[in-house]
């Protein structure tokens, strides 16, 4: 208070002024750390968050699930363990800023070929449907890693991503499931066209065709 | 001035400072500390649910060996690591555990006895030994390691009693298991990754 005696401020002016200032020091928050591994929770719900906020990366998981669904077994488990395996390696590669071209167009390229694989009834060999989940799954995972917050704990990230990765797949083996009914069959090849048309939306704007 | 005071006397008191919430950091009891360590750490955690996961596709006489001996070999390692040295290449073992654990799971291998109580005493040193020592510092030793063995309990009974359910009561139960080992290698590669690229996790 007598610090601010030299600005021959009013006593009116002065409690006013040293008002705003206790005001300022209770809106001056600092950071609050309340945790020994920094970062875990902000991870945890970024890595969770990541694949189910782009629209081109969540229809394309939902169509892992469908594929392997109307696939049967073994596919039904085997698209499903396949994918995260590599996109784990995907996420590395975007990690280490190793650069992979066309990631955005690949990624909505997965959405449009598995939607068009869900729409067909596609049955190729169990080893070209791993192949081709596989491919797209390095993209998938380059984006993951390559987005990852700066300050967010990797670990936390990289079982948010995972997680979320499979339950989405989850999500379209249960939709899938219906196939065993005809009007089933019928929604879920609807599934696959919706798929599909997303695909393409994304790519048409990947390619600049939509601005 | 009264009213100057009683501004900067509530100013002070609500003004944030570093919060140590964390039991482990406030040592709200050592036993505590003990049982909260290996869950808040995912590193611990995920592959400790693995291990339930992958014991609970044996027999039943067989995982219940890994009941037994998995919270032992916990606490020995914990009281190993609280007199030992610290040991950075564990946190190898350890990352190598998350891939070992779910190859087997992914590959539905129905582990014998001898090799799954092998698993199970290597891991539980090497996490145990990990567990205790960045956290002791001539605190009490007995109730700390106690609590680390009872975490380790829980997780590997609980899990193994879960996951034996879900395998032989539902008919999607062991595909659901082994695309649950898909997910717990597909997390130890990218940790696994991450330190190597020297990412803080």
């Amino acid at each position: 208070m007598q610090a601010l005696q030299h600005l021959e401020l009013s006593v009116a002016q002065r409690q006013r002024l040293v008002g705003l200032l206790a005001v300022a020091a209770i809106l001056w928050t600092q950071n609050a750390w309340a945790h020994e591994e920094v970062g875990v929770a902000g991870g945890l719900i970024s890595g969770l968050l990541h694949p189910v906020l782009g629209l081109d990366h969540l229809v394309a998981m939902v169509a892992v699930g469908l594929w392997g669904a109307i696939l049967g077994q073994p596919s039904i488990w085997i698209l499903p363990v396949t994918f995260p395996l590599v996109m784990a390696f995907g996420a590395l590669l975007g990690v280490a800023g190793v650069p992979m071209p066309g990631v955005e167009f690949a990624i909505a390229g997965s959405a449009l070929a598995l939607g068009i694989a869900v729409l067909t009834q596609s049955r190729p060999p169990l080893w070209l449907a791993a192949i081709i989940v596989g491919f797209f799954a390095i993209f998938h995972g380059h984006a993951h890693g390559s987005e990852m917050p700066g300050a967010s704990n990797s670990l936390a990230y990289g079982v948010g991503f995972v997680i979320a990765t499979g339950l989405l797949h989850l999500s379209g083996i249960m939709i899938g499931l219906i196939v065993r009914w005809p009007a089933g069959l019928v929604t879920v090849r609807c599934c696959g066209a919706a798929i599909a048309a997303v695909g393409l939306y994304f790519i048409a704007g990947s390619s600049g065709l939509i601005t | 001035m009264k009213r100057t005071m009683l501004l900067a006397g509530i100013a002070a008191l609500v003004f944030p400072q570093t919060a140590s919430a964390h039991l482990v950091s406030t040592r709200f009891g050592e036993l505590y500390s003990g049982l909260l360590h290996p869950l808040l750490a995912l590193e611990h955690v995920v592959p400790w649910l693995g291990l339930g996961l992958l014991a609970a596709l044996t027999r039943n006489t067989t995982s219940r060996w890994a009941l037994a001996s998995f919270p032992l070999a916990v606490a020995f390692g914990a009281w190993l690591g609280s007199v030992g040295p610290v040991w950075p290449v564990l946190t190898t073992v350890n990352i190598a555990s998350f891939v070992v654990v779910g190859v087997l799971i992914i590959a539905n291998v129905r582990l014998g006895t001898a090799t799954l109580l092998m698993l199970t005493i290597v891991m539980g040193l090497s996490h145990g030994y990990a567990n205790a020592a960045p956290t002791l510092g001539g605190y009490p030793l007995v109730l700390f390691v106690l609590g680390v063995a009872l975490s380790a309990y829980l997780i590997i009974t609980l899990v193994t009693g879960f996951g034996h359910l879900l395998a032989t009561q539902q008919r999607w139960g062991v595909i659901a298991v082994r695309a649950a080992g898909s997910w717990i290698v597909a997390i130890g590669l990218v940790f696994g990754g991450f330190s190597i690229l020297n990412i803080a996790a």
